[in-house]
């Protein structure tokens, strides 16, 4: 482990790299071809685009966010990259903000407008400016929202973080792989570009491993089944990385009798729009989802466990989508629930005996409302459950919000600001930190291993399999 | 008293009152004319309950970690907002009910409060220029509100005792200040009170709609079982 603090510079200079995008051009990418999705001019006035971009996506949110900051310095205090690195002031939430407030200043504020050095108001000179402002944004913010809740003003800084990512987003002036995770979401519908027979091989293997880990060939993960209880949507790392979840609840929900389904098309609820800033992605991924539901009459959308996909489907995707919600949704955690309170499956707790602590994801417990849920299962599931500190909206990010994974670039920051998360685990002397969120199983992962903790990342689903009590099988005769 | 002064208590303010009450149904004007966000998902909370936790923030200083851990800083912003309140409630009472002033208690409240408040208005002006995080994001609009508004309390525990018959000058300092603010508050972050409720409000519909506020602190039902 570097314990050398980095040289921030090195992360602001870090110059644009579009070898994605040159490459999707040449491939005749469709999503580019479209319009879609954005590449880079370097010929084009940027800083212009910018500017009247701005103009368009201004709401009256974004707006009482610009203005109402006071430059207090209360947020500072609540950014695990400020607290990791004190010496640094660039590192502080409203600064960030004021890298978009001072072009809003310029061209919407009266005093900003008549005198902007009053104000700091000012625009980004030329594309060296974007381009920094890109590094910032992407860099050194995973938008986790600890800032807006520790806000007096209430000025939501996260979402001003977004609104600089989306301009830059239309420019063609981001990361990588936030180009590379966003061409494959809209040519193929998901986050990693999991081809439909893929996808269907690796249902129909989980399907095989879940009959033989329950001695019973009645199991199945339907696809494409009408009228059932409800849809079952997943993160794509589900399918390409890691199916153990997605087994998992195909064991739970057929020992609960459940009648449920998955879908051929829109299985993925995960959302890129939400950390690129790009609501036209952001709708479109969602409106997947809400279509399949509604093609199959599904009763409700279950989504598995991922922080930014319950917030993307469960809220966000509605209104980008400018789609009235018409069928209920609701995380598998509150499945879970219902399940155990109606004995519909029956856990033992001692079967997770090592000590558990859990870690809130920013998207769950601060932009949605699941703080209890996951805590009400861990006390029926494990043993010995001990509370990080601080812990539910005040948790910290595990640092892989935001998109913060697919920008690798940005990886040795994100470690340094990692301390405050690698010290909360470590007072806990848990040997397990459960969370309900595929980017926080990754990014904790991370953290465990660059700060050389002592503890591996399970996620919910993966405790109440190992909890489950199976029903006693009645011999044939 | 002299008719300088009267006029400056009086005329002087109601139209520096008129002309900062103008310029703030410009502001509002202007803030609406932004379209609101729709939220058009199914509730998982009550927006009104969220609205209502979010305004009462202020005087909630446990429900905010930041405010939890600078208690210090939580009790310098109430001194110095309380200096703001009894400063302004004088520039009323001064010409209209000047018998208040009379009382010698509600002088020495007065004082002690706008004296508090201006002590307090130096310590922040020193953090600002000392805490390199606060230097950094510190504009000049930041500074001069800061000093301004110091001097306006200091200048205040001079004017409370309103003893024009001995001398006029603090009055006079302290109202020709008091028209100075009323015309280059809404110019300034000074005016961060107007836009108050409404990012209080819009952020408490959101987070209350969705579940989050009123923050749930352990032992609450969890969705389905409520």
């Amino acid at each position: 482990m570097n314990d050398k603090a980095i040289d921030i510079l090195d992360v602001i200079n870090l110059p644009l790299d579009t070898k994605e995008q040159e490459r999707a051009v040449k491939e005749n990418v469709p999503s580019v071809k479209e319009g879609k999705l954005k590449t880079y001019d370097p010929k084009g006035d940027n800083v212009k685009r910018l500017l009247g971009m701005l103009k368009t996506k201004l709401n009256r949110q974004i707006v009482g966010s610009m203005v109402g900051c006071v430059h207090c310095g209360m947020c500072t205090d609540s950014c695990h990259y400020a607290l990791a690195r004190p010496d640094d002031p660039t590192m502080t939430p409203v600064y960030k903000a004021d890298q978009i407030r001072k072009v809003f200043k310029k061209h919407f504020d009266w005093t900003g407008r008549i005198v902007p050095w009053w104000v700091h108001a000012g625009d980004p000179v030329n594309d060296e400016d974007l381009n920094k402002l890109k590094n910032i944004v992407f860099g050194t913010c995973t938008a986790c929202r600890r800032c807006t809740l520790n806000c007096p003003m209430g000025v939501d800084t996260a979402t001003l973080v977004r609104l600089s990512r989306s301009l830059l987003t239309e420019l063609g002036i981001v990361p990588e792989g936030v180009f590379a995770v966003s061409r494959d979401q809209w040519e193929t519908g998901n986050q990693m570009g999991v081809s439909e027979a893929d996808y269907l091989d690796t249902i129909e293997w989980m399907e095989e491993e879940s009959q033989d880990e329950l001695e019973d060939s009645s199991l199945k993960i339907p696809l494409d089944k009408e009228d059932c209880d409800f849809m079952y949507t997943v993160n794509p790392r589900e399918i390409k990385y890691d199916p153990r979840p997605l087994g998992a609840a195909a064991k739970i929900f057929h020992l609960a009798g459940e009648s449920w389904t998955m879908p051929k098309r829109g299985w993925d609820m995960t959302n890129f729009g939400l950390f690129s800033g790009d609501d036209t992605l952001g709708g479109f991924v969602a409106n997947n989802l809400y279509e399949a539901a509604r093609k199959l009459k599904a009763r409700r959308i279950v989504i598995s466990e991922c922080g930014h996909g319950y917030r993307a489907s469960r809220w966000e995707g509605y209104n980008w989508a400018k789609h009235a919600q018409d069928t209920p949704s609701e995380s598998v955690l509150v499945t879970l629930i219902r399940y155990i309170n109606e004995g519909r499956i029956t856990v033992d707790p001692s079967k997770n005996s090592l000590p558990i602590t859990f870690h809130d994801s920013c998207n769950l417990a601060r932009s949605g409302d699941l703080t209890e849920e996951p805590r009400w299962l861990l006390k029926r599931i494990c043993t010995d459950f001990r509370e990080m500190y601080p812990n539910r909206a005040d948790n910290f990010c595990c640092t892989g919000g935001g998109g913060a994974l697919s920008m690798v670039e940005y990886k040795p920051l994100r470690m340094e600001a990692g301390k405050v998360k690698a010290d909360q685990l470590a007072a806990t002397g848990a040997k397990i930190v459960c969370t309900s969120c595929h980017n926080c199983v990754d990014g904790l992962t991370d953290v465990i291993k660059h700060y050389k903790l002592d503890m591996q990342v399970v996620q919910i689903l993966e405790l109440v399999e190992n909890a489950l009590v199976l029903p006693e099988k009645q011999e044939t005769v | 008293m002299s008719e300088f002064l009267r006029i400056l208590e009086n005329e002087v303010q109601i139209v520096a009152l008129s002309f900062m009450g103008t310029v703030y149904i410009i502001r509002l004007a202007w803030m609406f004319h932004f379209r609101a966000g729709q939220e058009v998902t199914m509730s998982a909370g009550d927006a009104k309950t969220g609205v209502a936790y979010s305004m009462m923030n202020v005087v909630m200083p446990w429900a905010m970690e930041s405010a939890r851990k600078n208690w210090s800083f939580y009790v310098q912003f109430v001194i110095f907002h309380l200096g703001v309140i009894l400063g302004i409630a004088a520039t009323f009472i001064i010409p209209y009910w000047p018998w208040l002033f009379d009382i010698g208690s509600v002088v020495v409240i007065f004082q002690i409060v706008l004296a508090a408040a201006t002590a307090v208005g130096v310590i922040r002006l020193i953090r600002r220029i000392v805490n390199p995080v606060m230097r950094l994001i510190s504009t000049p609009d930041d500074y001069f509100s800061l000093v301004v508004m110091t001097f306006f309390f200091a200048s205040g525990v001079f004017a409370m005792p309103n003893t024009y018959e001995v001398s006029e000058t603090p009055l006079i300092i302290f109202f020709i200040m008091t028209t100075f603010f009323l015309i280059y508050v809404p110019f300034s972050k000074i005016s961060h009170y107007l836009y108050y409720p409404f990012t209080r409000y819009l952020l408490g519909k959101t987070m209350g709609h969705r579940g989050v506020f009123p923050r749930r602190r352990g032992g609450e039902l969890p969705a389905g079982l409520e």
